[in-house]
């Protein structure tokens, strides 16, 4: 179940209902912007910024936290070494060869905070919109990229194929794997060699059952018409709200914050 | 760029594959020992199944599901932020590993098994050169945890020992694939 959901948690906050597009330019835009804050201030406004959209989308704190898991270490870490080796400004506390500095402390603050806003931001657009909904507001976004030949309805469409894949292949692979211990394959034992031999009678029939799939599916398409984007219509659409402006407005105030306010 | 409704659909679910393979071990009875993931393997057999251009295009939908949030890359990550990790390097990898492994493998009339093991070896070099000097730029330019070049690989060392022995593995497995996969089917026959 973990796998077919993803990251999404569905909810139905303000930012859950905003237009994918919206929210997939701001996140493009902040990941930039970040960069621009060099002082208490600005380094404020990003954090305001971060606290708010955690805040108004309503996701439970351990998933934000389940994001940040993986580079939770780094920043640790980061903050440790900026904090001891910038020998700058005044020293706080000293003991042998240990020395913390304002200027340090401040460094390590502000790398953390520039670090936990883009992760942060970056997890919320994948909490509060769904997979096929962030291909969606991609494909409509990358659009005028089909004037280069760039097949974007192409690639938006094997997205979405995969996405719709992934559980059913998953099954697959549990049930081979479960026949083919059956008939006594070990996948869990003995050397790395032996291990790595024990994969082929799972891959085998995992890939030759794919490709089986992958002709059904396609001659199903093309017998229903499917010729690549040309005069498709669409099932879900996208539309833009109130909201979805509101939302970027907030990032040029922030923008503007920034530029105006840094040292 | 004209792609056939196929081609679409195997790129789609050799994508689809890839994120299996990545998490594979969690679906194993408990493993003890060496964590397995399968993506090397399949990201080899997608360059040589599907050839070039269409194993390249199935890696950077790959990437891309990945991105935009499906827990496909390994450990059950995915989402925009993975792209400032330290280990993003290796998703882009498999994309130039797809490609290359795919030419070796077309330029060769009659694919054996020593082109399957050279394949192998080479896509395995890929993998590493560009995981790890992702990770090197990862952690001096936005992760500020100053790391030299060297021990940048020193850490990889033991990955790579492991890798390279199941490689040679893998490449012994992607032949036997590669033959039950090519061999005709009633479509195949009829379009050819």
């Amino acid at each position: 179940m973990k796998l077919i959901i993803g990251q999404f948690v569905p909810g139905d906050s303000i930012i859950h209902r905003m237009d994918p597009r919206a929210k997939l330019i701001t996140v493009f835009i902040f990941v930039f912007i970040v960069f621009l804050a060099n002082n208490p201030w600005t380094y404020g406004f990003l954090l305001a910024f971060t606290v708010l959209g955690i805040l108004v989308s309503k996701v439970p704190f351990s998933f934000i936290y389940r994001g940040l898991k993986p580079v939770l270490f780094i920043i640790i870490f980061t903050f440790i070494l900026n904090a001891l080796f910038t020998r700058q400004g005044d020293v706080l506390i000293s003991a042998g060869w240990f020395q913390l500095t304002t200027a340090g402390l401040k460094q390590a603050i502000f790398i953390s905070i520039r670090l936990l806003a883009i992760i942060v931001v970056t997890t919320l657009l994948t909490l509060t919109t769904s997979p096929i909904a962030i291909t969606d507001g991609l494909e409509t976004l990358l659009k005028p990229l089909k004037k280069w030949r760039f097949p974007v309805h192409e690639f938006a469409l094997m997205m979405s194929i995969a996405l719709r894949f992934i559980p059913t292949l998953m099954e697959e692979t549990e049930k081979i794997m479960k026949a083919q211990m059956a008939r006594g394959v070990d996948f869990s034992s003995g050397s790395l060699v032996k291990r790595g031999k024990a994969i082929i009678p799972l891959l085998v029939p995992l890939f030759v059952g794919a490709f089986k799939r992958a002709e059904d599916l396609a001659m199903a398409m093309e017998a229903r018409g499917y010729r690549g984007d040309v005069g498709r219509t669409k099932f879900r659409l996208l539309k833009w709200h109130g909201r979805d402006t509101g939302l970027l407005s907030v990032l040029a105030v922030l923008t503007a914050a920034l530029i105006l306010m840094r040292g | 760029m004209k792609i056939k409704t196929i081609d679409l659909i195997m790129a789609a679910l050799f994508a689809a594959l890839m994120g299996i393979g990545a998490n594979i071990a969690a679906f194993l009875p408990p493993i003890s020992g060496v964590p397995l993931t399968f993506q090397t393997i399949i990201a080899i057999l997608a360059g040589a199944v599907l050839g070039s251009r269409i194993g390249t295009l199935s890696m950077v939908v790959y990437a891309l599901i990945g991105l935009v949030g499906a827990p496909i890359f390994a450990d059950f990550s995915g989402g925009f932020g993975t792209i400032f990790g330290s280990s993003f390097g290796f998703i882009l990898s498999f994309i130039v590993m797809a490609f290359a492994v795919g030419k070796i493998v077309e330029t060769a009339k009659r694919p054996s098994l020593p082109v399957f093991i050279f394949a192998g070896y080479v896509g395995l070099a890929i993998n590493y050169v560009i995981g790890t000097t992702y990770m090197y730029g990862a952690l001096n330019l936005w992760l500020h945890s100053p790391m030299s070049y060297a021990s940048a690989w020193v850490i990889m060392i033991p990955f790579l020992i492991k890798d390279a022995i199941l490689t040679f593995v893998i490449a012994i497995a992607s032949e036997r694939i590669y033959r039950s996969l090519k061999r005709p089917t009633p479509t195949k026959k009829h379009a050819a």
